[in-house]
């Protein structure tokens, strides 16, 4: 996490410039403050909009090979992981050729040093959907007044037989390889790990999936 | 869904309870069990970014986000999300939050627009923008304020907006960014169907056998529904069918059974080539009994020019001998000088011929509004003459390393696969046909095809347009935040329209502004023209987003104006601008959006806003403190000489008097304090923070120089109510404030406590039923939107007839020819340019580019480039090349092998990288119609940097 770290001159400025203000104890009568910030402090453009002297980042990817057990601390509780490693010839996804599930199956993810998917990958969440003969729409087999009711009726974990969900099989929608240059901005967003384990593993599993579900209390 | 999932479904009592793992029923009594996150608060959120409206779980501690989860009670995600979506956690935690407002100051502490920017408190930044507003009236009256909207607005915060544009500075220029968005699919909506919004739900994906995506890159920009869509595929691979249409190869190929690649714009000639294979070659297939009962045929004039500005413009004048006009190059006039006289090609010219066109003729243009009639299907039937096969895979072929007959044949199994009996297909598109210079004309040829078969408005069939933006459909077209609407699909230049919303804002009769022609490439317009004075940015980045940018952003930073942007994050509006003013984010308050199958989703407010940030409700709400009946009300007279009367004398009847002020008038008037009171023990408020109604232990100062302690009542709730009685009735119900909170979202309209999954259709939507119980029509649908349902007669050419003929319940089915857009690559500009988004930022970046997870997986706006075409112009991978146009240029690296592989002769560059400011190449050209801009394509050249 050194990278995050490491940050700017410039970008130090504003950051305290913003910071250091919000920390002020409230003013009591306007005074007269200089105006120090110019338009090119602001944002992640950090040169004039009038020319075209600015430089894109530039990107570079871990050239990590898969499989080297480098992993990437996962953001927060729970969160997807991000792909450590180089996907150079792994993608892109298509039907029948998912080379991500060649090593992160959780038969084969031990013996190929990858982070084995986890089993809310492997459970379906979505109520089988159909129209019945008289033309109404069923889920799970039962005609529904709403999608969505009080009383979370429309809950539907259940397992997919030991088969990679379909829904989950576009990896890249969630995980994604990572640049190792420096950061626009920092983030000052802390992650509170409740397992304390949760940096590399996910266990969104059994009782998890419905904890906090119940935002509305039925019962009152 | 798979044959053995529902024979598995079928043999087992209790499918899903017994198959459910880890889980006992019911559901809620496992929902608190757990020790381990104590401290932790969950609660259920709507997604910040795309328009599918996922649901979040959002976990809060010490007031600050630490996780977020998809929310498995969601019925759009069901315990999913895709990496953006995951992300809000971190969104609001970017270390350059903007958390005091800024005003270009000199070192006297006084406005100047050349300073650089100072620290000011709430109250300073709300006298500089009174002053300013006031001058603005006082120049160039009420069309001189304008606001660039946005379809991330909370369904609220666009109605509060709204409330004090059009109702108190009488302005109808606030135009939302989702005009550049969807405006086009608005249009088709308003013209097929007389109503707004789609007809089908998002169950459609998992009941069809066919999913045709044209134009929608729907596996980046619809990460969930894509996953929808592959789950389905997966469990039926040979039974359905995904066909992707595009002028690129991306992400939606990779899963698809066939790809189409197409020449730009011509969409619409394949559009009409599936129409002319059912006319001519498969009539069979037409439901001639679903036709007569529920559809006609119109058509509308071609000649409409591509809404560029139009000579004689102020910033067009003079024109030079060297071919510059005003303010424009001459390089920029040659594409701007299509707008009046186009020269027909020879690609479009057997599209034009039954029009009387041919090839070489000059098309004399001319704005042709919304205008419409009505035409017999034979002359419909001439007008799909041209569109043979032959004829439509020469013009729209678009990778030239492809055969003619293998682009023929996969023209064949697209039409096939839409007319094979009994094969339900949906049709899904997003930006490629809406951002298009003829997209409301592309937007209603999707439709033909699906009433042609009668696979329209049924479970898994449908033409269905996707929303890019959160609340592009809950807020700027429900609550309608555009210059020419009012809430629930009114209309201001409706005199009836406005009367019932002065009526249920309690302002006086004749206080709106009739004229709503303020788009917003309008605004950026009249702000180079010197017309409008004073802008404001919400909740969007105009300045960013908006094609032929460096006009903009030379007319905001040089003429006498002020701009002012209120956001979360410093972006390009707030470097332009005048003066920057820190928004509470999406969970620092409370909220409501709505998605494009019309689910309405509210959530609470999860934090407290960072350092002096205060929600863009309470922002409006303090600025309308500032403002009178007597500052406002008075008589004006608009440019086009319309005079708005004096409203003072008819305020004072109901009640108000001189000095009443806005804030009492629409906001804290007596019946929202008097019927929405903050109950601090009760659900949803009990335990939750209200920044906007209680304040907050910050103790901000606020407008008045005062500890905000907040408005005292509930004014979302309030806000919420007042909008939503505008709609109930109206095809538009909304439930109650409260419901939404107990629920995952519903749909409308919500009649009797159950929404609608498929409108139009009389089994599912109780306003068709009662429309045919009405009519005694005995048809299976009923297409009651009410506008423009009463047209003249004629042909292609005009109309023969003028006496109008009710079509009370019909839906139309359109003659649009394709056409050109009027810049495509010549000698000189030899490569089009497409622009777009990536699956890991958000429009223009200001929010997931400050996320360390999605900057790192896409920390910079790559030109995507077919192989060869880098060979040809000498560039390697990863090496930057200039991509310049007429209009400016910009840098970026070349990425040969990356997830958008487009063929020769066109790249790809996405718009959320400030680095890359690509809309400096876009051209500003949109469709006359929509007003919409075609940010898909236009000319550039590509050369080493």
């Amino acid at each position: 996490m050194k990278v995050i770290n490491t940050i700017t001159l410039g970008l130090t400025t504003v950051t305290l410039l913003f910071l250091g203000c919000n920390q002020d104890a409230k003013p009591a009568k306007q005074k007269v403050v200089k105006p120090t910030i110019s338009e090119t402090s602001l944002g992640l453009r950090k040169n004039t909009l009038f020319d075209e002297k600015v430089k894109p980042h530039g990107t570079k990817y871990s050239a990590t090979y898969a499989g080297s057990g480098h992993k990437i601390a996962r953001a927060f509780q729970d969160a997807p992981p991000m792909i450590p490693h180089d996907v150079t010839g792994l993608i892109p996804i298509k039907i029948g050729d998912n080379q991500c599930l060649s090593c992160h199956m959780p038969e084969v993810a031990k013996d190929m040093g990858a982070t084995p998917i986890p089993s809310s990958h492997f459970m379906d969440f979505r109520p089988v959907t159909t129209i019945a003969a008289d033309g109404e729409l069923e889920k799970d087999g039962h005609k529904i007044k709403n999608s969505s009711s009080e009383k979370l009726k429309n809950v539907s974990i259940k397992s997919n037989h030991g088969k990679l969900y379909g829904g989950r099989y576009n990896c890249t929608q969630c995980h994604a390889p990572q640049d190792t240059g420096v950061l626009a901005v920092p983030n000052t967003f802390k992650a509170v790990y409740t397992d304390p384990d949760g940096k590399d593993k996910s266990r969104w599993t059994g009782d998890r999936l419905m904890q906090g579900i119940n935002t509305y209390d039925t019962s009152k | 869904m798979s044959l053995s999932r529902r024979n598995f479904l079928k043999n087992s009592a209790a499918a899903s309870a017994a198959a459910a793992i880890g889980m006992s029923v019911p559901a809620e009594l496992k929902a608190n069990a757990d020790t381990a996150e104590s401290g932790w608060r969950w609660d259920k959120a709507a997604c910040r970014f795309c328009g599918t409206g996922c649901g979040i779980m959002m976990a809060t501690k010490n007031g600050k986000i630490v996780a977020v989860k998809g929310d498995p009670a969601a019925p759009v995600n069901r315990g999913l999300n895709c990496i953006k979506g995951y992300f809000n956690a971190k969104i609001m935690y970017g270390a350059d939050r903007l958390t005091k407002p800024l005003l270009r100051m000199n070192d006297k502490g006084e406005f100047d627009k050349h300073g650089k920017f100072g620290e000011i408190t709430w109250q300073r930044a709300f006298d500089e923008m009174e002053k300013h507003i006031r001058k603005a009236l006082k120049e160039s009256g009420p069309e001189g304020v304008a606001v660039f909207a946005s379809g991330q607005y909370t369904i609220m915060e666009g109605y509060a907006a709204q409330k004090m544009m059009k109702g108190g500075f009488r302005s109808n220029a606030i135009d939302p960014n989702a005009r550049h968005c969807m405006a086009s699919a608005v249009v088709g909506f308003y013209q097929t169907f007389g109503i707004d919004e789609p007809s089908g739900c998002y169950d459609d994906i998992e009941l069809t056998d066919t999913v045709v995506s044209w134009g929608s890159n729907m596996a980046e920009m619809h990460p969930i529904l894509w996953s929808r869509v592959t789950d389905r595929k997966l469990s039926d691979p040979n039974r359905v069918k995904v066909v992707n249409i595009s002028t690129y190869r991306h992400r939606t190929s990779d899963l698809a059974d066939m790809e189409i690649i197409f020449t730009p714009n011509t969409d619409l000639a394949m559009w009409n080539y599936i129409a002319h294979e059912i006319v001519y070659n498969h009539p069979e297939a037409i439901d001639w009994d679903f036709l007569k009962k529920n559809i006609i045929f119109a058509a509308s004039p071609v000649n409409m020019g591509y809404g560029l500005r139009r000579a004689g413009e102020k910033s067009l004048t003079p024109v030079r001998k060297d071919g510059s006009a005003g303010n424009y190059t001459a390089k920029e006039m040659e594409t701007i000088n299509h707008e009046m006289v186009h020269k027909v090609s020879a690609a479009e010219a057997p599209a034009l011929e039954p029009y009387g066109y041919k090839e070489g003729d000059n098309m004399v243009n001319k704005p042709a509004g919304l205008k419409h009639w009505e035409i017999s299907f034979d002359e419909y039937k001439k007008f799909l003459k041209p569109y043979t096969l032959d004829y439509v895979a020469k013009v729209a072929k678009g990778d030239p390393d492809e055969s003619l007959d293998s682009f023929k044949k996969k023209l064949q199994t697209l039409a096939d696969l839409y007319i094979e009996k009994g094969r339900k297909v949906v049709s899904f598109w997003t930006m490629g046909m809406n951002q298009h210079t003829r997209g409301t004309w592309v937007n209603t040829l999707s439709y033909n095809i699906h009433f042609m078969l009668n696979k329209q408005a049924l479970p898994g069939s449908g033409a269905f347009s996707l929303t890019g933006q959160p609340s592009a459909c809950g807020t700027a077209r429900e609550v309608g935040t555009f210059c020419h609407r009012l809430p629930a699909d009114m209309m201001v230049k409706n005199p009836h329209h406005r009367k019932k919303t002065e009526h249920g804002w309690h302002i006086p009769e004749g206080t709106l502004n009739p004229v709503g022609n303020q788009h917003i490439m309008k605004i950026h317009r009249d702000i180079e023209d010197g017309l409008v004075k004073f802008a404001w940015v919400n909740v969007c980045n105009a300045y960013q987003d908006s094609a032929s940018a460096k006009h903009w952003i030379k007319a905001a930073r040089e003429l006498d104006n002020f701009i002012v942007t209120s956001d979360g994050y410093p972006g390009i509006s707030a470097m332009v601008s005048d003066m920057v003013l820190p928004s509470a984010m999406i969970y620092e308050k409370w909220g409501a959006y709505g998605n494009a199958e019309r689910r309405s989703q509210h959530w609470r407010q999860q934090v407290l806003p960072v350092g002096d940030a205060m929600s863009d409700t309470w922002q409006w709400m303090e600025l309308s403190k500032r403002f009178t009946v007597k500052d406002l009300w008075g008589a004006y007279t608009l440019r086009n000489g319309k005079k708005l009367p004096d409203v003072r004398e008819a305020a004072h009847k109901l009640g108000y008097k001189d000095d009443t002020t806005m804030y009492e008038i629409l906001y804290a008037n007596e019946r929202a304090k008097k019927n929405y009171p903050i109950t601090l023990n009760k659900f949803p408020q009990k335990g939750y923070d209200n920044s906007d109604c209680n304040g907050d232990s910050r103790n901000v100062i606020g407008g008045d120089g005062k500890v905000v302690k907040g408005c005292g009542f509930m004014v979302h709730e309030y806000l919420w109510e007042e909008y939503a009685a505008f709609g109930r009735g109206h095809g538009h119900d909304l439930a109650d404030f409260v419901t939404y909170h107990k629920v995952r979202g519903l749909k409308w309209p919500v009649v009797d406590g159950k929404e609608t999954p498929w409108r139009f259709n009389v089994k599912y939507d109780p306003y068709a039923a009662a429309a045919v119980a009405k009519s005694g029509s005995k048809s299976t649908h009923a297409f009651y939107g009410p506008l423009a349902k009463a047209l003249p007669y004629g042909d292609l050419h005009g109309v023969k007839n003028k006496k109008k003929t009710s079509l009370k319940d019909k839906a139309k089915i359109f003659a649009r020819p394709y056409m050109e857009p009027p810049e495509v690559p010549n000698e000189e500009y030899d490569t089009w340019l497409c622009t777009g988004r990536v699956l890991e930022h958000w429009h223009s970046g200001t929010m997931t580019m400050r996320v360390p997870e999605l900057f790192r997986a896409v920390p910079e706006a790559l030109c995507y480039m077919n192989p060869k075409t880098a060979k040809e112009k000498g560039l390697k991978q990863g090496e930057l090349c200039w991509v310049e146009s007429r209009r400016g240029r910009v840098k970026a690296h070349v990425e040969t092998r990356g997830r958008n592989r487009p063929p020769r002769g066109l790249v790809f560059i996405p718009w959320f990288d400030e680095k890359v400011f690509i809309n400096k190449v876009c051209l500003d050209a949109t469709c006359p119609q929509s007003k919409q801009t075609d940010y898909k394509k236009c000319a550039v050249k590509i050369y080493k940097a």
